[in-house]
């Protein structure tokens, strides 16, 4: 019996199990606040599949991903509380857009390396803030845009907690099986070799400059896929949700759960966005603890992140070959 | 607009100009040391003006806070060199990029639980009214920045051309193992360029505090100017940093006169990525092509 519980079955059966258990949640409560934390949750893992690809895999920095969830949220959100356009066509625009941006974006950053590409990401996310604020008419400037409806298609609507929790899951796993394909595929072996050594990809015939800006525009449309998913979920959007901090939370979630993994960086995920609202899975914390934890949240991720950086720089997903006994292939970090 | 109009905005321009030339200066010296780009050099400035708030609030008099503040901040950088850089020096930039961008988000939050989330101010360095100039009100603050600028740009100066120290700072630029090859104690050299850079963001911060007030989360704006000051002078290149700094606060100033304020720190933003993208060894910079 215990023959059959080998790594490789269990890495397989694993993502299974974690799905049941995501989908049986709404039979077992109908806690408000536990659907929209794990929502919450739901949302960062989708634009967290995207980073990892982009980051983790392909080795391509952006400090500007808060941005496109941005402009996902507010193509989205105007789209559908202004403009009455419906709901599926918003998402569409709002995922279109920010695709369309990740590459206007990458086309003049393809030069850029290291420190200049995060940078420019970073001047970008600043941009988009600067916008977000100031494009009064479409985005409500610093009061942000207020009754934005929820997810519908047709006549039906998804208006219960449980409802869009499960709609957000739902195109999370999508979303997951779509990248572990891509990783699974040429593509990803590509952009692993880009993670090694560009000139090596080169060499061994990877157009490295378009794989570089479809990597960038993919990524930037599922930013912007969670972020209209945001937009219909919670109902107001405002400009601070946006910001760099958001952009640097996310690359920390890749770090900590280990470059060249998706499984680590999407369980860094869960564990940081879940940690200002442990009281929702953990009945018993009080709120003392709670208010502690999210006045400290900015420097608990910063250290952690360092810290993983300095002493296991492999991060959860090497912790987590470690304990499965299964040797590293290939994934060495962030280099 | 008349030429008193003009004169404001030009000095106001060399004002914002100066504050990022120092800044500017402080990513030159770490980038020409060791090849990383310190995304905590904004804090650095914020450290500066919140820590002196914090010496004139303890009782301090000012110059002392002043300078204490100084010495604090750039031994906190010679510290986060230290501890957090230092064992992953042989890394490739994206891990120190991250290293230096994780310090950056635990100073700002340890500063907030520290000084609180307002906006602090700090009294001025010499009171009185401001002085008139061809029709321009000047600030006296203003004249302690562009002094303070000066003296620290000509002290960097002589610290690079004549002295040991400068000339093992060139060394490394050039190349750390040509240097270590020569006897020269690189490590040290990195360390002690972290700390200047931290003192002269810490400069920056304590000399404009008293026009702008100061909050834990001024860092991330001042160092992204800093940065597009530096990048667009022309990294690793002091004269370079403070012409970049000095432009940059033209720029934004005169795009406020004849444009408009709404955009004033997209502009900034706007000439960085221009820069990077059309030009990325900045204006003074040779044209440097990677060799397969």
């Amino acid at each position: 019996m215990a023959r059959f519980l080998t790594p490789r079955i269990l890495g397989r059966a694993l993502p299974v199990v974690a799905c049941g258990v995501l989908f049986l949640v709404p039979m077992l409560t109908d806690d408000r606040y536990l659907f929209k934390v794990l929502t919450f949750v739901g949302l960062n893992v989708i634009v967290i599949a995207g980073l990892a690809l982009l980051f983790g895999f392909a080795g391509q920095i952006s400090l500007g991903h808060a941005a496109f969830v941005g402009i996902g949220a507010y193509t989205c959100g105007y789209l559908t509380a202004a403009r009455g356009v419906p709901w599926i066509v918003a998402v569409i625009a709002g995922t279109v857009l920010a695709g369309v941006g990740g590459f206007l974006l990458a086309i003049p950053s393809l030069r850029l390396k290291g420190h200049y590409l995060a940078m420019a990401t970073l001047g970008f996310n600043e941009i988009m803030s600067v916008l977000f604020v100031e494009l009064r008419p479409v985005t409500g400037g610093n009061d942000g845009l207020r009754g934005i409806p929820f997810a519908s298609i047709g006549a039906w609507k998804i208006d219960t907690p449980a409802g869009n929790y499960l709609l957000v899951w739902g195109v999370a796993v999508v979303v997951l099986l779509l990248t572990a394909n891509i990783i699974r595929t040429r593509p990803g072996r590509a952009m692993r070799a880009l993670h090694g050594s560009e000139l090596g990809a080169l060499a061994s015939g990877v157009d490295t400059g378009r794989l570089k800006t479809e990597v960038f525009a993919l990524s930037a449309g599922i930013a912007g896929l969670a972020g209209a998913l945001y937009a219909s979920s919670v109902g107001f959007i405002s400009p601070s949700t946006f910001s760099l901090e958001f952009s640097v939370l996310l690359i920390a979630m890749v770090v900590i759960g280990g470059a060249g993994s998706l499984a680590g960086p999407v369980a860094a995920c869960a564990l940081l966005t879940l940690l200002p609202y442990a009281d929702a899975l953990i009945p018993g914390l009080s709120k003392e603890l709670i208010a502690l934890i999210q006045d400290w949240e900015a420097d608990i991720s910063g250290f952690v992140m360092i810290l993983v950086l300095l002493f296991a720089p492999g991060g959860l997903a090497a912790l987590g070959r470690r304990l499965g006994g299964t040797s590293a292939r290939g994934a060495g970090g962030v280099q | 607009m008349n030429s008193a109009e003009l004169l404001q905005f030009v000095a106001s321009g060399l004002q914002n100009g100066a504050v990022y030339a120092l800044v500017a200066l402080g990513f030159t010296l770490v980038y020409a040391s060791t090849g990383i780009i310190n995304f905590a050099q904004g804090e650095f400035f914020m450290l500066g003006g919140m820590l002196a708030v914090a010496g004139v609030r303890a009782g301090l008099p000012l110059p002392f806070a002043a300078l204490a503040s100084v010495v604090l901040t750039a031994s906190i950088g010679l510290l986060f060199e230290r501890v957090a850089l230092r064992p992953r020096r042989d890394s490739g930039p994206t891990v120190l990029i991250i290293i230096t961008i994780g310090g950056s988000m635990v100073m700002k939050s340890l500063a907030r639980h520290a000084f609180g989330p307002n906006e602090l101010s700090l009294p001025p360095f010499s009171p009185g009214v401001p002085i008139v100039f061809a029709g321009a009100s000047i600030d006296r603050q203003v004249l302690w920045i562009w002094g303070l600028t000066i003296v620290a740009v000509v002290a960097l100066t002589f610290l690079y051309s004549k002295t040991k120290l400068g000339r093992a700072m060139r060394a490394c630029s050039l190349s750390h193992d040509a240097a270590r090859l020569m006897g020269i104690d690189t490590a040290r050299v990195v360390m002690i360029s972290f700390g200047l850079a931290a003192a002269l963001g810490a400069l920056g911060g304590v000399a404009v505090a008293p026009l702008t007030q100061t909050a834990f989360d001024v860092g991330s704006r001042a160092g992204l100017k800093g940065f597009a000051a530096a990048i667009l002078g022309g990294l690793g290149n002091p004269i370079a940093a403070v012409v970049g700094g000095l432009v940059l606060g033209l720029l934004e100033s005169l795009s406020v006169a004849f444009i408009s304020s709404t955009y004033k720190d997209a502009i900034s933003l706007v000439v960085l990525l221009a820069v990077l993208f059309l030009r990325p060894q900045g204006l003074l910079g040779k044209s440097r092509r990677e060799k397969v």
